[in-house]
């Protein structure tokens, strides 16, 4: 570090001031209630480069620390003072993920020499395109969802660009929320130029050059030294969407993680090829994308919480992503709703790091409960209501100290839920239940924690339901050290009635007067042998109503009566338990749903898939991997081995089937 | 005529400040704070006055108290062994609270665990719907089979939260008759009395934490009353509120979710009055102690509120003078990281052992030791003799992280005290951005034991030119409950857009929040002088989920204005956020109601003037910005109105030390504020 570490910790505090108060900033001024609801929105101070440098801790989207604007900055040719760049397209530079989120850079001028750039973004409610929001799995490509600006000067020399701005606004559904938003953005970018001439008159534009560059060193060096913390060695995890599209087959991401030193690789060979369905993820295949950090910044920051935030920290790792597969799928396939496999991946990156810390990391956290969103007709007033009623999520798996969080937690610790009295005040539905789903925390020594459940009565006709992000009703969080899987999430129409309907990962439903919805989320993995859970905490559990004596009998082996634990009987019964099932020494427990997948789908059929499918034209992978599937299946037991053999002959049944393909090959 | 006593017990020391009603002279005092016998401290401090002052107990007319009893029993968690009952199938609500996690980056980060466990909540079956219509009377049998479980958990207070009881509170009283009728030992709070606002969490978490406190608060506030009765102090002792006001101890007995944070804003409202007496309508009040500073936002002279204000883990939703507390103070633990970087805070000496230069047993550096080896501190003694300073314990524990800096000792003093400033920035920054203020047309206003210790170096750090140093730093907020106004907060959940055809419903609930204020004034209160009347509501546009606090003109409630009450929503809007829609429906969350009752307010007697500068006890030399500088050393007391001087300069007095860096002109007013001004 070329500055004086004084220095630097001072620095530190004033570019993190000014990357709290734009974020404030954009907070207090934007218009829409999504933004201040969601809270889904970055800001932050880069490198002349377009690294991140420093950014908000307490306002704000979680998965941007490791954001490079390079892409984006050199996509326009010269800068002004006073310019304002925007862009929303995932496909030019691979700076936006997805078609809502509107970017926006200034550069900040010393004496005619760009000394960095100030940047955010905001999700914006709609920006126009095939559904209202712009989102939706059913979505194969990115044009259907939205309007797509390429990087465009808004601002030229502090004038807006009307021409751009007319354009933008006349493609959007809500246009005054968006140039509303748009404001916001502009101002935060303001106050962080005014921030950066404030340190500049401070430090001297030499400290702070060599500030930013001595703050991406410390991140990084901070980062380095929690790596060396870890064991070399490769890990491998790998996990599921139930369905890459409605209806679909599973989806797989997978890593083997490689820790050398103080640094570690990322392969995702082995995850699947791109979507015909809107879950990619949109990376450009760059060996440090934002989307594929997240995960490492929650595992870093988790083991070191001092960890100053910013992309140094991202130096630590590297990316090998396959062309054409889901974390690095090639235009125009649909990227809208990434937020679902993205949060999937962050489970994978933590799995695969908690193989190498298994005493400093917890099991896998809870997911698969949707946004909810309403739209339904007030019986009194006849106005139609839309409105987002809650987040359905769950906790932080086991860890080596405690219990995981209940109902939130881990990954999904930033959403926020609406109180009931809202909800019923605001929407005609009446609410019949919120709280924590009983014998949803997977069992271990330190139990997962539980998930949300919601479950609500509609009140008029032609009730529409929306629950985007449906997942984990197959297949669910994982277990570690012995500690067992959580609960698959649940979603299910009039339950306890003779027509009760399982509505698995639906996620739009219409329904009428008198139907009950019930929604949870799947609950988070256990950490630990459940038969070495303290007898008093399951019966606490028991107390809470967070576990059924029935579950603490089964799957704790303790035994109560009376309100109190049966000493002898459960030492007998968890002696039997441990005599049924023999610890089998596996890292991971999953769910009966997985398990009997990857007797079908094993490792050796997922390698050779793998292969065969990256020898195809991109545009083929999709097709051919649901055709071989529906082989698989239609393959008697007897004849599956596991080895890829299977896969194999499969594909080339496929391949003879179709000599469209065949010509290709 | 007689003394007027304000008290305000912190952590390591209670605060005395004495006015004199004929004289109108203030006296202060500082005695060590005995929590393990709370109350014993203010017979010890009021011994000590008379022995100073001549002031006897029984000419003491006027007498309020700020304490932290209810905020230590909390952190303490030494509470009384508190149930909840609940709509059934919502007894999850403490638990699941509202999701979000206070560190989102850190996968083990946790809600604190809740005041009442899960076992302790018990469900009970009624309905009332949003509208106030009751779908389903209580249960009485739920109600008899929750009693058997609060039975045996040995529970010995409930609390009934039931959903949408501010609408209609009926199903919690009939659940309180139950009880009443069945566990007449039992101690009850309805959620709809503590404060019957609408989200169930919040109305929750707020009426369990008053539960929790209250028969705690309540005998401490019984016994307070006996010792002053003891002691012969004929006044009936009036405590401070969160809300600036105060309210008798009598009532506080009952209604001490009222008073969790009564010292605080207690400081708040002597800050305020200093501000408007200064002329700094807008002012950063700034009030160190040992291991916290509390900023307040002062615009136009008043104090800023809110709701949702943190008491140890938990947040309450009764309406409370808004300080952000930040967690560095005069104690806060200098160290250096793995990588060699210097690093200050969080971690805090506290008051035991306290810094090293307090000779207790402290070894790691604090930034008081900082201000010790730059020559600041040390030459005289703190807190009326309480502590004793040891300039070299403080070179020691300096030298122990100098070494690995690389640094000379008085380099990394100045360097702890740079980046603990640099630290208070970062969090003042985040307060300005959240009001949309600009901190340079600010004037900061130091005060608590370490305030104008620190205040130069966070002036220059926001770019504030003026500091206020008030006459009495260490004691302001036991000042701030000697002007304190009686006042209390009412509120009612309506859920209505504002237009014409809520007009009616508007009046009638304002009046009958106007029937229930004047009662608590006159009847509960007993007082009998002039009064106001506050008239505001919470507004949004539809489809908002955050409300504004508007005030309303009680013209506009009378006449059925609702186009005047749009308007001013419209122009809160466009202040707060910078932009308004004039086309967008607006509703009316909350109406609200403050009744104050005008205290009489000390007048402070002006201080001896004089024509001449004012001469200095003493040279010496400190060290900041990296050379060692004279500086003049004054006596608090000895400066006189008029009196200037320019930096570098020490000032003592009994309570703090005023630190002036170069650069900083010092000037005493009228009533013996220090004004310090940078030169431009």
């Amino acid at each position: 570090m070329a500055i004086d570490p004084v220095t630097l910790e001072i620095l530190k505090n004033h570019c993190r001031a000014a990357a709290e108060s734009m974020a404030y900033t954009l907070y207090r001024t934007a218009h829409s209630t999504f933004v201040k609801e969601t809270e889904d929105f970055t800001t932050g101070l880069t490198t002349p480069q377009g690294l991140t440098f420093a950014t908000p801790t307490e306002l704000g989207a979680t998965w941007f620390v490791g954001l490079n604007y390079a892409n984006v900055i050199n996509a326009i040719d010269h800068y002004d003072e006073g310019d304002i760049a925007m862009t929303n397209d995932p496909y030019s530079g691979y700076v936006c993920t997805h078609s809502p989120d509107m970017h926006i850079w200034k550069p900040v001028f010393h004496e005619g020499e760009i000394v960095c750039f100030v940047v955010g973004h905001i999700h914006n409610t709609d920006v126009g395109g095939a559904v209202p929001a712009s989102l939706s799995r059913t979505l194969s490509e990115v044009h259907q969802e939205g309007i797509r600006i390429p990087p465009t000067k808004i601002v030229q020399k502090g004038e807006v660009n009307q021409e751009i701005l007319n354009v933008l606004l006349a493609n959007v559904r809500m246009p005054e929320q968006n140039w509303g938003d748009l404001k916001a953005q502009i101002a935060s970018v303001n106050t962080g130029e005014r921030r950066v001439h404030e340190m500049i008159e401070k430090f001297g534009v030499e400290t702070f050059k060599e500030g930013i560059a001595g703050l991406l060193d410390y991140a990084e060096a901070q980062a380095r030294d929690i790596m060396r913390d870890l064991p070399d060695g490769r890990y491998f995890f790998a996990d599921y969407l139930d369905e890459d599209v409605a209806g679909g087959y599973p989806c797989r991401i997978a890593l083997t993680l490689d820790i050398h030193g103080d640094s570690c690789t990322f392969d995702f060979t082995g995850s699947d090829p791109q979507i015909e369905g809107s879950v990619n993820m949109p990376t450009g295949g760059a060996e440090r994308h934002a989307l594929m950090m997240v995960g490492l910044v929650y595992v870093l920051y988790s083991l070191n919480p001092r960890l100053f935030l910013n992309s140094g920290v991202c130096r630590v790792c590297r990316c090998i992503m396959p062309d054409g597969t889901i974390v690095n799928p090639r235009f125009p396939a649909a990227v809208g709703l990434r937020t679902l496999s993205v949060q999937r991946l962050q489970g994978v990156i933590i799995g695969a790091f908690s193989q190498a810390a298994p005493d400093r990391l917890p099991a896998g956290p809870a997911s698969g409960g949707p946004i909810m969103n309403v739209n339904t007709i007030d019986n009194r007033t006849g106005r139609r209501i839309v409105a987002s009623i809650d987040p359905i999520t769950g906790g932080a798996g086991g860890n080596p100290k405690e219990d995981g969080t209940e109902g939130s937690g881990a990954n999904s610790s930033f959403l926020k839920n609406t109180p009931v009295e809202i909800n019923e005040a605001e929407v005609p539905i009446k609410i019949l239940r919120y709280g924590l789903a009983r014998d949803s925390g997977g069992p271990g020594k330190h139990r997962g924690g539980m998930a949300t459940e919601l479950r609500f009565e509609a009140q008029a006709p032609n009730t529409r339901i929306t629950a985007r992000n449906r997942d984990r009703s197959r297949f669910t969080s994982w277990g570690v050290l012995g500690g067992r899987a959580g609960s698959q999430s649940r979603f299910l129409l009039n339950p306890g009635t003779d027509h009760e309907e399982n509505l698995g990962n639906t996620d739009i439903l219409k329904i009428g007067p008198g139907d009950v919805v019930h929604i949870g989320s799947g609950g988070a993995g256990g950490w630990g042998d459940p038969l070495e859970r303290d007898p008093e905490a399951v019966l606490t559990d028991v107390n809470r109503q967070m576990v059924s004596p029935e579950s603490a009998e089964r799957d704790y082996g303790v035994v109560i009566a009376g309100g109190s634990v049966n000493p002898a009987a459960t030492e007998a019964r968890r002696a039997t338990l441990r005599a049924e099932r023999p610890t089998d020494g596996r890292f991971f427990h999953f769910g009966p749903e997985r398990i009997a997948y990857e007797a079908v789908w094993t490792d050796g059929n997922y390698t050779a898939l793998t292969e065969l499918l990256a020898g195809l034209p991109v545009h083929w992978r999709f097709f051919v991997k649901h055709r071989i599937f529906e082989a698989i299946d239609a393959l008697p037991a007897e004849r599956r081995r596991g080895d890829g053999s299977e896969v194999r002959s499969s594909y080339e049944q496929v391949v003879r089937r179709y000599p469209q393909l065949s010509a290709l090959l | 005529m007689g003394y007027r006593v304000g008290v305000d017990i912190g952590g390591t020391f209670t605060d005395f400040c004495v006015f004199d009603e004929q004289t109108r002279d203030l006296h202060t005092l500082k005695v060590l704070s005995t929590p393990d016998r709370p109350g014993a401290e203010i017979i010890d401090g009021l011994t000590e006055i008379q022995r100073r002052y001549g002031v006897t107990p029984e000419s003491v007319v006027y007498f309020t108290h700020g304490t932290t009893v209810g905020v230590n029993t909390v952190i303490q968690r030494r509470g009384v062994n508190l149930c909840l009952i609940t709509t059934r199938e919502f007894e999850d609500v403490l638990e699941v609270a509202r999701l979000k996690m206070p560190d989102p980056y850190d996968l083990f980060s946790r809600r604190p665990t809740p005041l009442v466990p899960r076992e302790k909540v018990f469900g009970v079956v009624e309905r009332v719907l949003a509208d106030g219509t009751v779908e389903h009377e209580v249960d009485e049998a739920s109600v008899l089979a929750a009693l058997d479980g609060i039975r045996a958990v040995g529970g010995e207070a409930v609390v009934i939260a039931l959903l949408h009881s501010y609408r209609d509170p009926g199903n919690e009283q009939r659940v309180r008759e139950i009880l009443e009728r069945e566990a007449p030992d039992l101690s009850i709070l309805c959620s709809s009395a503590v404060w019957p606002v609408i989200r169930e969490y919040e109305r929750t978490v707020t009426s369990v934490v008053a539960g929790y406190v209250q028969p705690r608060v309540a005998g401490y506030l019984g016994s307070l009353q006996q010792a002053l009765k003891s002691v012969g102090v004929p006044a009936e002792p009036m405590i401070t509120k969160s809300n600036g006001g105060v309210m008798s101890a009598e009532l506080g007995k009952t209604e001490c979710v009222q008073m969790l944070l009564s010292g605080t804003a207690s400081g708040v409202i002597g800050a305020s009055h200093v501000a408007r007496l200064t002329g700094s309508d807008n002012t950063m009040s700034f009030d160190v102690g040992g291991t916290s500073a509390d900023v307040a936002i002062i615009l136009d002279g008043q104090p800023q509120y809110g709701t949702g204000e943190m008491i140890g883990e938990f947040p309450i939703y009764v309406p409370t003078v808004s300080v952000t507390s930040i967690g560095e103070g005069g104690g806060s633990i200098a160290w250096v990281d793995r990588l060699g970087v210097l690093k200050v805070g969080p971690e805090s000496a506290g008051s035991i052992p306290g810094p090293a230069c307090y000779d207790r047993g402290g070894e790691r550096p604090a930034i008081t030791d900082a201000f010790v080896v730059c020559g600041f501190l040390g030459g005289a003694e703190l807190g009326y003799s309480a502590v004793k300073m040891n300039a070299s314990r403080a070179e020691i524990a300096i030298k122990t992280i100098a070494d690995r800096l690389g640094l000379g000792s008085r380099e990394t003093a100045e360097a702890i005290i740079r980046i603990a400033a640099s630290g208070m920035y970062l969090e003042v920054s985040k307060l300005v951005s959240r009001y949309g203020v600009d901190p340079r047309d600010f004037s900061l206003l130091a005060f608590g034991g370490a305030g104008p210790m620190m205040a130069c170096y966070l002036a220059r750090e926001l770019g504030i030119s003026r500091i206020v140093v008030p006459l009495t730093p260490g004691v302001l907020s036991a000042f701030g409950g000697l002007i304190a106004d009686v006042k209390n907060d009412f509120i009612k959940t309506v859920f209505t857009d504002v237009e014409p055809a809520s007009a009616e419903a508007l009046r009638a609930n304002f009046r009958e929040l106007e029937d229930k204020a004047t009662h608590w004034l006159r009847e509960q209160q007993g007082f009998t002088g002039e009064a106001q009347l506050l008239f505001s509501a919470d507004m949004r546009y539809r489809g908002q989920s955050f409300e504004i606090e508007t005030p309303l003109e009680r013209a506009w409630i009378e006449s059925g204005d609702t186009a005047a009450m749009a308007g001013a929503f419209h122009r809160e809007h466009e202040r707060v956020y910078e932009h308004a829609d004039l086309d967008a429906p607006c509703q009316i969350i909350n109406q609200r109601l403050v009744i104050v009752g005008d205290s009489p307010k000390p007048q402070v007697a002006t201080i001896e003037q004089s024509g001449e500068p004012p001469t200095p006890l003493d040279r010496m030399p400190v060290y900041f910005d990296g050379q060692t500088h004279q500086a003049s050393l004054y006596r608090r007391a000895d400066l006189k109105a008029g009196q200037r001087f320019a930096g570098p300069a020490v000032i003592l007095q009994d309570d703090c030390t005023t630190c002036v860096l170069g650069g900083f002109t010092g000037e005493v007013d009228p009533y013996g504020n220090l004004i310090l001004t940078a030169e431009s």
